[in-house]
């Protein structure tokens, strides 16, 4: 049995009420002139969730956080933050959330200790209160061996540890990861993905945005899939997943095209792919959020010229 | 307590620049006082070994002149400095606009590094005046310019931050604003003895008040109350243009 994909817009599966809510966001647009960069979009997210924001580059998702975070004024829309409306109480939403942004937000400057201490007493703590959580803080993160050294000195992974501490230093109830793992090596991804999950399992909501479709497939309780400052799909990986089938046949038609089909079971699959005698490769797999990602926010082929050159 | 909590929240968000001033503080010091120091030299020493300006010795007449544009322009190079660097490279003032501190704390933080750079590099030469000078003297009034003119072109120096987002763009400011401000602004010689037109022009930039602010409290001239109220002036208009920005959310 071949499937479609769904094109609705409005994929909000939500019915939750705005009480287990922490972040609500409704018909929320931003534009920068003549260009609009977030178009209308309703998010909510449940406190204990690990809640992902995916899209392609420039789909508008640095927008949104921004927006959700207190840093960008939306043109239009409601933001409630730990039950705290936005802008009118933006310094209790502040009090709130704590921000990772794709730059780290670090002083390189200064050291590891240093900059959680900042952290901590720009949030009006005190100096004993701050001084003592940057310790708990830095011990549970695994820090404490860099907890002197300059945050310049660091690799990348330590850096971004680093800025996750100073942005928990505070106790916030939510925090905002802004591609946390861009431009990671693989040990260390794996190391934030599961500094990640011990966050929401010790009562962190977690709001991340990235563009590696893997990475919200492993962490994220729910998605949103945005694409060109639209939300195009919401709901739990596996139940996107499960909107175009189980099974995937992708195959390479005689032009090097590649084409994919969609299956319920994979028996269907499997006499699917025995009829495409032509094709230059066949390959039957389960379905991955991926597949439904790329059928959302679409593909771009790879054209190689008229022919003589070879790259 | 209002006054209270903006100070304490000035005092937090100015934490980080004084430690990193405290890693660096020989450097920094050095730094600031190879110029004046020069100026001392070639100005004081070199040029103006024979020369009688008014009633007074050039060297005299100098060193006000060169505390004023020591003063401003370290001031003004640190701030600015440190607040391009965290905007643009480090992304960390993001951080500090997500703090739930006002924005007088905000400026008040930021220009407080400045201020002390400014006041220790004008406490040092106003020392190395006394002892090359004895018609250089170290007022109530003087002390008083020096933070006023150092808190001014902090804000100048928050201003150029928040306006700029390269450092070319900081580098073009520099060349075209600090630079010849801090030659023909009365600081190392009169304003009187340029030509007419580029009078009018000096006497719109601040630094020729605080110059004229300065020698006055230095070598007991009477003090031009309307230069120092276009000082203040200044800073309020920084201030103002820097609070914008921050307000329209253009940092």
């Amino acid at each position: 049995m071949e499937m479609t994909v769904k094109t609705k817009n409005d994929m909000n599966d939500v019915p939750d009420s705005d009480d287990e809510n922490i972040v609500t966001a409704e018909c929320l647009s931003k534009e920068f002139g003549n260009f609009t960069a977030v178009r209308s979009i309703d998010l909510r997210v449940k406190e204990g969730n690990i809640y992902g924001l995916l899209g392609p580059n420039g789909a508008g998702k640095t927008t949104t956080i921004r927006m959700l975070t207190t840093l960008l004024t939306p043109t239009t829309g409601k933001i409630t933050i730990a039950g705290c409306k936005l802008p009118a109480e933006i310094a209790e939403a502040r009090r709130s959330i704590g921000v990772v942004q794709q730059q780290m937000s670090l002083d390189r400057d200064l050291t590891v200790a240093d900059n959680i201490f900042q952290h901590g007493i720009q949030h009006r703590m005190s100096f004993k209160e701050v001084r003592e959580r940057s310790k708990t803080v830095a011990e549970s993160l695994g820090l404490m061996p860099f907890y002197k050294k300059k945050v310049d000195d660091l690799s990348g992974g330590w850096k971004r540890k680093t800025a996750i501490a100073c942005s928990l230093v505070h106790r916030p109830r939510i925090l905002f990861l802004d591609e946390p793992t861009a431009g990671l090596d693989t040990q260390s991804r794996y190391m934030l993905w599961d500094l990640v999950r011990y966050l929401r399992d010790t009562g962190t909501t977690i709001f991340i945005t990235t563009h590696y479709i893997e990475e919200a497939e492993n962490l994220c309780d729910r998605v949103a899939i945005m694409n060109k400052g639209k939300v195009v799909a919401e709901g739990a990986p596996a139940e996107l997943c499960n909107q175009l089938g189980e099974f995937t046949v992708e195959y390479n038609g005689n032009d090097h095209k590649r084409i994919y089909r969609y299956f319920r079971d994979k028996q269907s699959a499997k006499i699917f792919s025995d009829t495409l005698t032509d094709a230059l490769s066949v390959s039957v797999r389960p379905i991955c959020l991926e597949d439904f990602f790329l059928e959302k926010t679409g593909r771009i082929e790879f054209k190689a010229g008229n022919g003589d050159d070879t790259i | 307590m209002m006054v209270w909590d903006i100070l304490t929240g000035a005092g937090r968000m100015a934490w980080s620049d004084f430690r990193f001033l405290q890693y660096n503080f020989i450097p920094v010091v050095v730094s600031t006082l190879i110029t004046p120091l020069l100026y001392f030299l070639a100005f004081g020493y070199g040029l103006g070994k024979d020369v009688v300006i008014g009633d007074v010795d050039y060297i005299a007449y100098v060193i006000p002149g060169i505390i004023a544009l020591s003063t401003v322009t370290s001031c003004f190079m640190l701030t600015a400095h440190k607040i391009q660097v965290q905007r643009v490279f480090y992304a960390s003032f993001d951080e500090v606009l997500l703090c739930p501190i006002t924005y007088p704390s905000i400026f008040l933080g930021k220009t407080a590094v400045g201020l002390f750079k400014g006041f220790l590099c004008g406490t040092i030469l106003c020392i190395m005046g006394v002892l090359m000078s004895p018609d250089f003297h170290v007022t109530f009034g003087l002390i008083a310019m020096m933070a006023l003119s150092s808190l001014t072109f902090s804000l100048l120096g928050v201003l150029a931050a928040f306006a700029t987002n390269a450092i070319t763009t900081m580098n073009v400011f520099n060349s075209l604003v600090i630079i010849p401000m801090t030659f023909l602004c009365g600081t190392l010689f009169p304003v009187e003895s340029l030509p007419t037109a580029a009078q009018y022009a000096v006497d719109i930039l601040p630094l020729t008040h605080v110059s004229e602010c300065m020698r006055a409290c230095a070598l007991g001239y009477d003090f031009p109350w309307i230069s120092s109220a276009v000082v203040i002036g200044f800073a309020a208009l920084f201030y103002t243009i820097a609070w914008l920005y921050l307000k329209k959310g253009k940092v």
